[in-house]
């Protein structure tokens, strides 16, 4: 579903990734771990077409995302560290309004249903977004991408600043979405997260994939050793 | 695009901080809507009660000689303008009454401004204040950060994502702004009309029409760019700082650069200048007064040989009447050539102050605003040229009761009866019909439609470079 092929991008002089390989099957979950400046955002913000690589080939469900963006966007659904919502509206307005940008219409029942699947209790859902918790916030994130039935869902660094409780029902959310056939890449720091969540793992590192691996074959601290020793190297 | 208008507009609804300064903004306006009309509803009654004390006065003259009545004279009331209740343009400053008499012609006097007792830089609180300087700057704070904030809070990458193209978001937001605008000012022409229901007429409606299509493209100027400095910068403290310097570069120092500058290529005479001009051209002319003067008595050999007779005595008409409206085409004909100049230095300043609409679109509101309702320069112009015509006319009438009405040369002492006094008509004010005069403000409506352009293409060209990213 997702194909990277020797990609690289630089900014002025910096390189950002470099000659970057990565596929993801559909029902596949890739986490992506490095230290800041690795590459992670980078390869996110290529995904969805909002960069252009300096050479090789982006694609989603093999449509190059550098040259059909708004085709490769439609199958995309992308949940920022922060998922910042409009305030002022309700959960429930705010799915409605973006599906609504997206050209969907759905009833309100509908909206509920999404946001109930995705994890915000009801009695959340007609609150304002400003009394939300950032755990509320990415479930609503995640309600936006799902009602807009995306195929890949991209997170950039979804666990940060969550609570155990929130971070582990977005495992399961991102899990239980991964069985209905979607297809995850997750960039973080949270290395026991992203062994728990993910199928594969990636380490990334000023902008090389230094190492990829299947998380049920290391255990955390395993993971953790590794990670430091690529890190310090 | 309605989805981003109507969600722009949820916030707005939704702001209190927004909702209370709207409110209280509402509020000053409506309240200046209704001081307007008040004051202009009594300066119109006082103008009528003193029209009517002055007509009373002539009309009650019992008996007196046509030259002394000429003296005697009248004055004129220049009549309040219903829309200037908008807009009162020049209007404070030019003066309202006018002493008609014979020999001169009078300035027009008693201006409001003159009589105040705190002049304020931008004038009284009129409808007019408002739209053009605050409800601008109201419109640069609303739209300075709606792009920006998106930029920063990072929705805007989940808008594109959802589908929505920068250029639609960023046109949706400068009409979310805009309409803002459009409601203030509409509730305000809502206001007035209903206040004057039964005063509008089609002239008002058009004029009123023109003026808030004015007003319109300047709003969506000023929201565009705004929003488009929100685009393009970085941050929304730059596109503030951006928009603010504009508001005052175009409403406070480039007006008055530009006039300074046009005054001084295109220069009126000074007072002084313009009546010891007009003083030395009449002393070229015929005395009415003095029958020793040698084009009196030119003019008095001229019309005894057309009556065939020897001396004025002879003459079956009074030649003191003749003469002193051979006197008063004179004077006519030096106002007209002096006059005529002035009014032609004004055109040429107004022309010139006009092109200003090329660097500034606010001159060409400014301009458009007091045309449209009847309170600029050139429809004072065109009062004080009708109040000179009346003039003519009613000295003419009088210089001929004296001439032909029965009484012999040198006899100072005939009057005429309360009759003829009542048969001289009063003045009758015909208002400039925009039909008349939209000629001279179709530069500046095409201006603001250039301007309108010009913000139209850098939202255009210039949203195809913002970074979303």
């Amino acid at each position: 579903m997702i194909q990277i092929q020797n990609v690289s991008k630089s900014f002025k002089s910096e390189l950002a990734v470099q000659n970057l390989n990565l596929e993801v099957n559909k029902g596949e979950i890739l986490g992506l771990l490095g230290a800041n400046g690795a590459g992670k955002s980078t390869t996110i913000n290529m995904l969805l077409g909002f960069l252009q690589p300096d050479s090789g080939n982006v694609s989603i469900n093999s449509i190059d995302t550098s040259k059909n963006a708004q085709d490769t966007r439609k199958l995309i659904g992308y949940i920022p560290e922060n998922v910042n919502l409009y305030p002022y509206l309700s959960g429930l307005e705010n799915l409605d309004y973006f599906c609504k940008l997206a050209g969907l219409n759905y009833s309100k029942t509908e909206l509920e249903d999404y946001l109930t699947s995705c994890g915000l209790a009801s009695d959340a859902h007609l609150k304002k977004v400003s009394g939300y918790s950032k755990g509320m916030r990415q479930k609503v994130g995640i309600a936006i991408a799902y009602a807009k039935k995306a195929k890949v869902y991209l997170l950039d660094e979804p666990a940060s600043g969550l609570d155990p409780l929130a971070s582990n029902e977005l495992s399961l959310l991102l899990q239980k979405l991964a069985s209905e056939g979607a297809t995850i890449i997750m960039a973080s720091h949270d290395i026991f997260r992203v062994r728990e969540v993910c199928n594969r793992i990636g380490i990334l590192k000023k902008g090389i994939l230094v190492k990829e691996l299947n998380s049920k074959d290391v255990s955390a601290n395993e993971l953790e050793t590794l990670y430091l020793k690529f890190m310090q190297n | 695009m309605f989805q981003i208008i109507k969600n722009e507009w949820r916030f707005l609804v939704r702001s209190r901080i927004f909702l209370g300064i709207s409110i209280a903004f509402i509020s000053i306006m409506l309240l200046s809507v209704f001081l307007g009309n008040y004051q202009t509803q009594k300066q119109a009654q006082t103008h009528q009660n003193a029209k009517d004390h002055v007509r009373q006065q002539w009309v009650s003259i019992d008996e007196m000689n046509p030259h002394s009545a000429a003296h005697y004279g009248t004055f004129i009331f220049k009549p309040s303008n219903l829309l200037s209740n908008l807009d009162e343009g020049v209007n404070s400053v030019t003066g309202n009454v006018l002493r008609v008499e014979g020999h001169v012609q009078n300035e027009i006097v008693h201006s409001e401004a003159s009589q105040m007792q705190a002049v304020s830089r931008f004038g009284k609180l009129k409808p007019s204040l408002l739209l053009q300087y605050i409800v601008p700057l109201l419109l640069v704070f609303l739209a300075f950060n709606s792009v920006s904030n998106e930029k920063q809070s990072g929705r805007l990458k989940l808008l594109v994502l959802q589908g929505a193209k920068p250029l639609q978001i960023i046109l949706a937001k400068t009409l979310s702004v805009w309409l803002y605008g459009m409601l203030l000012l509409s509730l305000i022409l809502f206001v007035y009309g209903l206040l004057n229901l039964q005063s509008l007429t089609a002239d008002i409606l058009a004029r009123t029409g023109l003026f808030f299509l004015s007003y319109s493209l300047y709003y969506f100027i000023i929201s565009g760019l705004t929003v488009f400095f929100s685009a393009r910068w970085q941050n929304a403290t730059l596109a503030l700082t951006s928009m603010l310097g504009i508001w005052i570069i175009w409403t406070i120092f480039l007006p008055n650069i530009l006039m300074s500058s046009v005054e001084k290529w295109h220069e009126l005479p000074s007072r002084n200048e313009f009546q010891t001009a007009m003083k030395e051209d009449r002393s070229k002319g015929l005395d009415g007064h003095n029958p020793t003067d040698k084009r009196s008595l030119a003019l008095k050999e001229k019309v005894l040989k057309e009556y065939g007779v020897d001396s004025v005595s002879q003459l079956p008409i009074n030649f003191d009447g003749m003469r002193m409206q051979a006197d008063e085409d004179y004077g006519n004909s030096v106002w007209d050539k002096h006059f005529g100049n002035n009014r032609s230095v004004l055109q040429k300043q107004k022309q010139s102050f006009q092109l200003g609409g090329i660097v500034n679109p606010f001159i060409s509101l400014q301009n458009t605003s007091m045309g449209f309702m009847a309170s600029d320069n050139l429809h004072h112009q065109e009062f004080l040229l009708q109040v000179e015509n009346y003039r003519r006319v009613f000295i003419k009438m009088l210089n001929d009761k004296q001439t032909y009405g029965g009484s012999k040369t040198g006899d100072w002492g005939w009057k005429i009866d309360n009759a003829f006094f009542k048969s001289v008509p009063d003045f009758d004010y015909q208002p400039t019909q925009i039909s008349a005069v939209i000629s001279k403000y179709i530069l500046d409506v095409i201006l603001l439609f250039l301007w309108t352009i010009l913000v139209v293409a850098l939202i255009v060209f210039g949203t195809k470079k913002i970074k979303i990213v």
